[in-house]
């Protein structure tokens, strides 16, 4: 459950940050053009500051104007023949001073704004006679942009003066390529785009993106370009010069969510870790002990074995003193069980004296038919439970015969019809008087039922063979036994054999036959025969 | 705006039916002559900042600024090559100028370069007629350069930048420097179809065809710079 928890938590913590990723980005992204143009405005104000200073003294110069000055006019009287001469010489002084500037270009233009000579690294885009279109002209040193046909140029511009007048403006020329838009990218720290004519000339992002640009026309400030959504600054627009600074805001939250799920992973790997050890430190601590706890006393309920204890001393302090106090609880339950127990053996043991004392003849039956009750029981494998239903059971069964008269119970001759009638009752008077007693009620059957047969012929119910409980059919088994062997008024004890015959000669009507059985069995095993009243049995077979 | 608004060509007619036939090569004492006027028809830009950066510490110049008639010059075009005696003119370096700023002189002339500022100057020329570079000379000093070739000679000042006078060397007698009034004479020009040139650095030069007479004057005037039509 933990970790569902946790991933639940995870995964909302995850969607927020995605969500609120894209707006700081977009929010960081525009500031950050915003500090590029800033970046663009310093970086070219000091270029244009050098580039105008050198350009102004650049224009000074005596020979350079001297032999402009002197082939213009050559070529107008129509004197000069070699107009290539003339402008080779003027271009090897603008190569000199070419090589002392950043500039990519160094140019001399005529009135008409043709070029007349170039010199510099970009000087093929400046070819003699290429008109270029300045897009800003001062009467003293000017900035503006360049157009020719192969791209455009940032210029600084100084007219070539002589003090009556202008024959000419010296350029020096930055290129608007991508080398420029390199050193801008990496200055700025954001992407540019230079178009001029809505033409790309320069770029540090894919075509793609450009050709979205282009096709935005004037752009705000987010785009969508190529699929993704970018800021988009006008650094610098003169005429058909555009230079535009631009950043993915997707790659940058992209960048951040990057970021912060690595940093969410971690968190969340280092939790996982966290959690299973203290499940297992919990598991080990707390959670086992308590299973075994539960366990050893479901055993013990299950077995109603409460003489166990539980184990101490494990690895819980509050578990020990939960079991030591339990093992307390079921040692006072012992002992008031065993209280009751005995209280309970002791109130049937009053009964059956009871019962004894008024009839000489009964006294030790109970006792003797609950022996043999009991060995015939054992001799089945009956359990210990039951064994010891049928020792008390047994020792109860006549109890009924409290309320049969003085001298039926006594009369030593046969008894009459009404007599027996009187007799029979006595299964059920002592039922009645057990009945009372809610923990005699497991040897009801037994008093009961005693002297129910097999074939249905006894009383008080007639039951059939089966449907009389098995330790009724034992005891009554037991009671005929007793009462064949023992001495009664009206005629002496027999023989066991003798007993044993008549009981096997009756086995199935009148007596249960395995009861019938067992006893023989177990009477034959002399040897094994724990009760007392057996030896004194045998002992009175022998003499009699 | 040009209140002409046209060329203005007078044109003395030449007498019909001429002495013609033996105009050419006519040594005729008598000559011709061609006169005329120029107009500056555009006003002329007062003087602009001679610099980029500031002027040093030379004083301006207070005199008038000179007009820019006194810099046209008048020529015959394609004349006959003819000797005429040298002459000897200077161009002076003042106030960080060229003064006079144009001179027309004939071949073999010297043009002296007196240096009148407090500070150097070095004149020199890469003219295909004349090359020359006279080094630095302090004031109250002197070099001087002789032009032996016919055409132009454009002078600088190599500390100067924006220093610069033309000498127009000709190899015949028949031109003119403009007077403060724009007026000019050629004098003993060779009769016949001629060309005449009103040349100025700035505002243009214009050619036109001439018929001369000999023993008349021929009158033509110009406008420079020409206007368009």
């Amino acid at each position: 459950m933990t970790f569902v928890t946790v991933a639940i938590i995870l995964t909302i913590v995850f969607i927020v940050l995605i969500v609120d990723a894209r707006d700081r980005m977009r929010g960081a992204e525009t500031a950050k053009l915003e500090a590029s143009a800033r970046i663009f405005r310093a970086f070219e104000d000091r270029r244009e500051r050098d580039q105008l200073a050198t350009t102004a003294i650049l224009a000074e110069t005596p020979t350079l104007k001297a032999a402009f000055d002197t082939y213009i006019t050559e070529a107008r009287l129509g004197s000069s023949d070699d107009r290539l001469q003339a402008q080779q010489t003027v271009t090897r002084e603008l190569e000199k001073l070419a090589a002392v500037t950043s500039a990519n270009v160094l140019a001399i233009l005529d009135n008409e704004r043709r070029v007349f000579a170039s010199a510099g690294t970009a000087r093929q885009q400046w070819p003699p006679d290429e008109q270029v279109t300045l897009l800003a002209r001062g009467s003293t040193t000017f900035q503006t942009v360049a157009v020719v046909d192969a791209g455009a140029f940032r210029v600084s511009g100084a007219p070539l003066r002589l003090d009556n007048r202008d024959i000419g403006t010296l350029v020096l020329g930055t290129s608007l390529d991508n080398a420029y838009a390199e050193v801008l990218a990496s200055l700025s720290g954001a992407n540019i785009v230079i178009t001029v004519d809505d033409r790309v000339v320069a770029r540090t992002v894919p075509e793609r993106v450009t050709r979205d640009l282009v096709a935005a026309g004037e752009p705000g400030n987010t785009l969508r370009l190529d699929g993704e959504e970018y800021a988009v600054r006008t650094l610098f627009a003169s005429g058909p010069v555009h230079i535009y600074s631009l950043t993915s805001i997707d790659a940058a939250a992209r960048d951040a969510t990057r970021e912060a799920m690595k940093a969410l992973a971690t968190v969340a790997l280092g939790g996982f870790v966290l959690a299973a050890f203290g499940s297992l430190w919990l598991a080990r601590t707390i959670t086992d002990p308590i299973k075994r706890v539960a366990g050893d006393i479901a055993t013990m309920t299950a077995a109603r074995d409460f003489g166990r204890t539980l184990e101490v001393g494990g690895t819980s302090r509050e578990l020990d003193a939960l079991a030591t106090a339990f093992n307390e609880l079921m040692g006072g339950l012992m002992a008031a069980e065993a209280e009751t127990q005995s209280a309970y053996l002791g109130a049937i043991g009053a009964l059956a004296a009871a019962l004894d004392a008024r009839d000489p003849y009964t006294a030790g039956h109970s006792e003797r038919v609950s022996d043999y009750s009991v060995l015939i029981a054992r001799h089945m494998h009956l359990s210990e439970a039951e064994i010891d239903v049928i020792r008390l059971g047994a020792l109860l069964h006549d109890i009924g015969k409290i309320g049969v008269a003085d001298h039926i119970l006594r009369k030593p001759g046969p008894l009459s019809a009404d007599e027996f009638e009187q007799i029979r009752r006595h299964p059920g008077l002592g039922a009645r008087i057990l009945r009372k007693v809610p923990f005699l009620e497991p040897h009801l059957a037994i008093v009961e039922l005693h002297h129910e047969r097999p074939d249905g012929k006894g009383y008080p119910f007639g039951l059939l063979a089966d449907n009389i409980p098995l330790d009724a059919r034992i005891v009554h088994v037991a009671d005929a036994f007793d009462a064949m062997t023992s001495a009664r008024a009206y005629r002496p004890a027999r023989a066991a054999s003798a007993a044993l015959a008549e009981l096997q000669r009756y086995a199935g009507t009148q007596f249960d036959p395995a009861s019938v059985q067992a006893l023989r069995e177990a009477l034959a095993q002399s040897s094994s025969a724990p009760e007392h009243q057996l030896q004194a049995l045998l002992g009175r077979e022998a003499s009699a | 705006m040009n209140v002409r608004g046209v060329r203005t060509l007078v044109v003395a007619v030449c007498l019909a039916g001429l002495a013609g036939a033996g105009g050419t090569g006519s040594t005729a004492q008598q000559g011709a002559s061609i006169r005329g006027r120029v107009e500056i028809g555009i006003p002329v830009t007062a003087r602009r900042p001679s610099s980029a950066y500031t002027t040093r510490a030379v004083g301006q110049s207070v005199l008038a600024p000179v007009s820019e008639l006194r810099h046209v010059v008048i020529f015959l075009k394609n004349a006959p090559s003819a000797p005429t005696r040298p002459r000897v003119v200077e161009i002076r370096q003042r106030d960080e100028n060229f003064i006079p700023r144009v001179v027309a002189v004939p071949v073999g002339s010297e043009v002296q370069f007196p240096n009148d500022d407090p500070i150097y100057h070095n004149v020199f020329s890469l003219s295909r007629v004349k090359t020359f570079n006279l080094g630095r000379f302090p004031r109250g000093e002197s070099k001087s350069v002789r032009v032996t070739k016919p055409g132009v000679v454009k002078v600088f000042c190599e500390i100067h930048s924006h220093m610069t006078a033309t000498i127009m060397v000709f190899d015949h007698p028949w031109f003119a420097m403009v007077d403060e009034d724009g007026r000019f004479e050629l004098a003993n020009v060779p009769p016949g179809q001629r060309e005449i040139t009103a040349w100025h650095e700035r505002l243009g030069d214009t050619t036109v065809p001439l018929r001369v007479e000999s023993g008349r004057t021929t009158e033509a005037d110009f406008v420079l710079p020409v206007p368009a039509r």
